[in-house]
């Protein structure tokens, strides 16, 4: 056994002794031509956090609330004790049934009936229903289901202005929309 | 000839007799009457406003001429100097009894003489209003004058304090006590439902649709009798109190309707595809009521089961609300022709036995008008020159008297 090994490592001793005397190749043509042609840096764009962002606008689908939706809805106005819509109700009329087939899909409609402060408040109150049924029978005419609208009124018991003017007069009498679940 | 003098004889009789005809007596001298008070306790601002509330009431009794200067006497039959030559003299003294009860003592004296006492105790000072009425009340019947019963009785009215917010507020006759009895939503129409005045309807918006409840005042029980799409009202109530007259919309469009408390069941009694409303018993069978058949708001009558319908107004050009008692119908016409302008409302008589009309105001917004029961007044609200009053109309004499108002927006009253 010990015979072996040290012949093993005789062996070794003569194989590395003769490969230590070898010089290293070098190609030297190279050298003797100049130095070398420094090449552009591979053009990079630095992501900064504002452009890696994605914005949510473009790619997400905006969920419209129920006050986003009455928001979209245009009251319809009237003339002193008239129900019957005039030409520019029937404007709104027209962009509200579009809201209602559109976004207003899953909900009932109900029309409430207003009146300015003018005559006994029973007979505005009737006036106020007479107004919110014209509307229902407009909505109709144009797709919306019956089974859809409700009406109610609040005769003059619902102002949006207080002041006595013509101007505030007319905005009172108006037809407005709200949903229901 | 003498048939034709009765005949004449007999008409100027009856016109004597119909409150349509304007009542112009000649100066005729009414007795005066001062006050005097002899109360030894309370604050001096306590006793000027029991002061003031006895002053207005002996006002509108319309029977004396009222001193209205405050004197403090002593309490028995004799009277301050100012006063000795004075018809009446009221004296009263005020005291406060067990448990902060007010109890008031009155003596009338006659040419210096007493010819009337009598002592009010009423539960807190607070309603001491209802004492200084039933004092007017007391004197009115000892003067042995028409009844003035309805100055004690009390008004029932809602308030809007917000768009879609009112509440329900029980007053006397000048509205200076008042008693919130429903708060908190939106609450319109208050109705008495008997004599009795301890129970009354009403209609909550609060839901989507409208609803007529009845509340029993003494027991607080709030019982729902109908609801209806669109619109539901309680305008009149029969004097046994068991049909009411509704205004409701149970087609999408309002109609009068009679509803039977006892069967709980209801008959339509107008078909007009307009605006039908505030229907008035006028007997059993026969109906006042405001309609816009002919184009504007007017006044109409028709008997319940009949399709004809009769106009009761052939004036104006808005007349849009109406009180019954007997064979009379006040009602508030708008009297100027442009919708637009300064707009006034008065309040006119008219008879179901006569042609006449009677003006009953003269200036300003005058409304919702209401009979007495026994119809000796009509009680009403009046706005001009930015001020509030409610008003009485005291119409045998020809006379309104007004109350300051600081009630806030009224938008129903029932007396």
């Amino acid at each position: 056994m010990k015979s072996l090994v040290l012949s093993s490592v005789v062996a070794a001793i003569v194989v590395f002794s003769g490969c230590s005397s070898k010089e290293a190749m070098v190609d030297k043509s190279a050298a003797n031509q100049g130095t070398t042609k420094e090449v552009k840096s591979v053009a990079s764009e630095t992501v900064t956090k504002d452009n890696a962002i994605v914005t949510s606008e473009d790619n997400s689908i905006k969920v419209l609330t129920k006050s986003d939706i009455e928001a979209k809805l245009l009251s319809v106005y009237f003339a002193f004790d008239k129900y019957s819509i005039p030409v520019d109700g029937s404007v709104n009329v027209s962009t509200d049934v579009t809201t209602i087939k559109s976004d207003a899909n899953g909900f009932g409609i109900k029309l409430e009936g207003n009146c300015d402060e003018w005559g006994s408040d029973e007979y505005n109150f009737a006036l106020g229903l007479k107004r919110a049924t014209s509307v229902k029978k407009a909505l109709v005419a144009e797709g919306i289901a019956a089974s859809r609208i409700s009406v109610i009124s609040y005769g003059e018991s619902n102002p949006v202005c207080s002041d006595k003017t013509q101007d505030c007069w007319a905005k009172n009498r108006r037809v407005d929309f709200s949903l229901i679940k | 000839m003498k048939i034709i003098f009765l005949i004449v004889m007999l008409i100027n009789f009856a016109q004597a007799s119909d409150a349509t005809i304007d009542v112009i007596k000649k100066v005729e001298a009414l007795p005066n009457i001062a006050v005097e008070d002899a109360t030894l306790t309370y604050d001096e601002t306590f006793k000027l406003t029991f002061f003031k509330s006895i002053v207005a009431d002996l006002n509108v009794l319309s029977i004396f001429n009222v001193d209205r200067h405050y004197k403090t006497g002593y309490f028995g039959d004799d009277v301050v100097v100012e006063n000795k030559d004075v018809n009446y003299v009221l004296k009263y003294e005020m005291d406060e009894g067990d448990a902060h009860s007010l109890i008031v003592k009155v003596v009338l004296l006659k040419n210096r003489e007493e010819v009337f006492s009598k002592t009010y105790r009423v539960g807190d000072s607070t309603v001491y209003m209802f004492v200084s009425h039933a004092i007017a009340y007391d004197l009115n019947e000892f003067m042995g004058e028409p009844s003035v019963e309805w100055m004690k009785r009390k008004v029932i009215f809602s308030r809007i304090v917000a768009p879609r917010k009112s509440e329900i507020v029980i007053a006397d006759y000048t509205l200076s006590y008042q008693k919130v009895v429903v708060q908190g939503g939106f609450s319109v129409f208050p109705k008495w439902a008997n004599d009795e005045q301890n129970a009354f309807y009403y209609t909550s918006l609060d839901a989507n649709e409208p609803k007529l409840l009845h509340v029993d005042l003494r027991t607080a029980k709030v019982t729902s009798l109908l609801s209806s799409q669109g619109m539901l009202v309680c305008s009149d109530v029969s004097k046994d109190g068991t049909q009411l007259l509704l205004t409701m919309a149970k087609y999408g469009q309002p109609d009068i309707f009679v509803y039977d408390t006892k069967r709980k069941r209801y008959k339509r009694v107008t078909t007009y595809s307009g605006i039908d409303v505030n229907g008035q018993f006028l007997d059993k069978n026969k109906i006042v009521f405001i309609s816009n058949r002919l184009g504007y708001p007017n006044v109409f009558s028709k008997k319940i089961g009949s399709p004809d319908v009769e106009q009761m107004v052939y004036y104006g050009n808005s007349n849009s609300a109406c009180s019954v008692h007997g064979d009379y119908i006040v009602y508030k016409a708008r009297e100027s022709s442009n919708s637009f302008s300064k707009n006034t409302f008065n309040l006119h008589l008219i008879s179901q036995k006569t042609d006449f009309i009677r003006r009953l105001t003269a200036t300003g917004v005058n409304e919702f008008p209401k009979f007495s029961k026994d119809g000796d007044a009509i009680l009403f609200i009046k706005s001009y020159k930015f001020q509030s009053s409610i008003g009485i109309i005291r119409l045998a004499y020809n006379k309104n008297y007004l109350f300051p108002l600081k009630s806030g927006k009224i938008q129903s009253m029932d007396w």
